[in-house]
């Protein structure tokens, strides 16, 4: 700014410049409308559909529309969560699904990874492994539950081999994507600087499948939720989806709502849990 | 690699037989598992409870077929899916094309839409089982469920991402809206569509079998194989899985195939 031409404000916009002579010029641009800033409501704006359905949720239940058997006032549900949780069946119900479901996801994401790799380094895997894997990969885990029921029972076993089906495979698939994408030169230059094994698997090999790999497990932890809850309600005596099967069987609307919310809570967060993950380990990946 | 470099000199008719040789290699590990089934079918009357002799499977599909039960219950299922899956993606791209074109449709619908998502699937079934009952309207339901989450979330995506220079050329031909998303819009949200279906479709199959195990009303083949099961009859559920899993690929290879016809004048 100099001594001859002063902006007035010039951040606003729509102001005139003075010029020494003192007379007004044309504005430097024209001056936009003023308008009410609603930019601070918009993050809050996610709020109103759930607002508004839980306002119509509760009006419609006051109204009795309905019976009590088709829907419950969302107070009924509450005082439910507060029924099974102090009763110690939900926590006992969430103990054992979570216990299921973390060493199921365990051993399958175990598996999968060494059999991605397997797949994704040696020839001779490739050449007599592949085909079956591709056919394997097909089969829906759910039309298998009837099958593994005969096979294994309806006890434990059934339900973990169930999540180890439905996780090896797309952390197989994950994993065989992230090495097969680990770009050539730049395990070249890891041999030209002479890297150990080690660094070359953390600074190269690591950095590069990680990602896939991480994406691979979120899809895998969020399908074996879901076929675990349809097994509980298939064929259990406990865990969470049994709890909403009894609820379900007992007409008892409000035990089941508590179970659809939990359910929706708990994959939500193990859905965000990985993303988080991954930025955490992925700095470098920020989107 | 030293075997494929030479192999790819060689005259082409060797080069095939030795590929044909080199994939039959695949089918090892198949037959091996096949082998150690069958000798557990073999070995005594408690496994072969479990493991059925392989001719006993190829006996019920034939049986099945000749009934009749298996055509009945894979015309219910088929019939079932496609009613939910034409709805699923009817109301999705619905959806989907309100939430790019209207910011209180997406204000309105995302924070609904998340949320209901992030119920795992079969979860809701004891819900829709007393709001719907057992029959048909729930099963259908929670098939249209299955294809309506990938459709929403493609169609959006698709339409929002539209290059703004294809707007731009609508706008100098000086289309209408309808011209425009008819002409420009729709066309370049193609590719996104079919990648939603692409999930939609085989989602749906297995949401519609699960379903049918869970339902256990009507004629269907996860309801065939829940009666398998029950009866203990492994034949029968074997017959079905197979069924399960080449329909559900049969599907994805089908849209798959459509997608890159539709998709030809990119190239």
């Amino acid at each position: 700014m100099n001594a001859t031409t002063i902006d007035v404000d010039a951040s606003r916009g729509g102001t005139t410049r003075l010029t020494p002579a003192g007379t007004v010029t044309l504005p430097f641009f024209v001056p936009a409308r003023r308008r009410i800033d609603w930019s601070h409501l918009t993050g809050l704006a996610w709020l109103a559909s759930p607002l508004l359905l839980l306002t119509a949720w509760i009006w419609v239940t006051r109204a009795h529309w309905f019976s009590e058997q088709i829907l419950v006032p969302p107070q009924a549900v509450l005082e439910a969560f507060q029924e099974v949780w102090n009763s110690g069946e939900l926590p006992g119900d969430l103990k054992i699904s979570l216990y299921r479901l973390l060493l199921g996801f365990s051993i399958g994401g175990a598996a999968g990874v060494a059999l991605g790799a397997l797949l994704a380094t040696s020839r001779q895997a490739q050449i007599y492994l592949r085909p079956t894997f591709q056919v394997l990969r097909q089969v829906p885990t759910l039309s298998l539950i009837p099958l593994f029921i005969l096979l294994f029972g309806i006890g434990e076993t059934l339900k973990i081999v169930i999540i180890v089906k439905s996780t090896i495979f797309p952390v197989a698939v994950a994993t065989l994507e992230g090495v097969g994408n680990i770009p050539r030169d730049y395990c070249d230059v890891g041999r030209v600087y002479r890297l150990g094994p080690w660094t070359q698997f953390r600074r190269i090999i690591f950095p590069a499948t990680v990602p896939a790999l991480l994406t691979g497990a979120r899809i895998a932890l969020g399908r074996s939720w879901m076929v675990l809850v349809a097994v509980e309600l298939l064929a259990a005596d406990s865990g969470i989806g049994q709890m909403m099967e009894i609820g379900r069987q007992m007409l008892r609307l409000d035990i089941v709502m508590v179970g659809v919310i939990v359910t929706g809570s708990l994959g939500f967060a193990f859905d965000r849990g990985l993303r988080w993950l991954e930025r955490a380990l992925l700095p470098w990946k920020r989107r | 690699m030293v075997g494929a470099g030479s192999a790819a000199l060689e005259a082409p008719v060797t080069h095939f037989a030795v590929r044909a040789i080199k994939s039959l290699r695949g089918g090892i590990v198949p037959l091996l598992l096949l082998g150690c089934w069958e000798y557990n079918a073999h070995r005594d009357a408690l496994h072969a409870y479990a493991f059925v002799p392989l001719e006993q499977v190829g006996a019920a599909l034939y049986e099945l077929l000749a009934n009749g039960d298996l055509w009945l219950n894979l015309k219910g299922s088929l019939l079932r899916t496609s009613l939910g899956l034409a709805t699923g993606v009817a109301l999705g791209i619905g959806s989907g094309v309100l939430m790019a074109f209207s910011r209180v449709a997406l204000t309105l619908i995302n924070p609904l839409y998340q949320s209901i998502r992030q119920v795992p699937l079969l979860g809701l079934t004891p819900l829709i089982g007393l709001w719907l009952g057992n029959g048909e309207p729930a099963k259908v339901f929670i098939i249209a469920l299955a294809a309506f989450y990938p459709m929403v979330l493609s169609t959006y995506e698709g339409l929002r991402n539209v290059d703004a220079r294809y707007r731009e050329v609508g706008q100098v031909y000086g289309l209408n809206r309808i011209q425009s998303f008819r002409r420009v819009l729709l066309p370049a949200a193609l590719p996104s569509l079919f990648a939603g279906l692409q999930q939609a479709v085989p989602f749906a199959w297995i949401v519609a079998v699960a379903g049918e195990l869970l339902f256990n009303v009507g004629a269907g083949l996860g309801n065939l194989m829940m009666v398998a099961e029950t009866g203990a009859h492994m034949d029968v559920i074997m017959v079905c899985t197979a069924g399960i899993t080449a329909l559900g690929f049969a599907m994805s290879q089908l849209v798959s195939i459509l997608s890159t016809h539709i998709h030809r004048w990119r190239q």
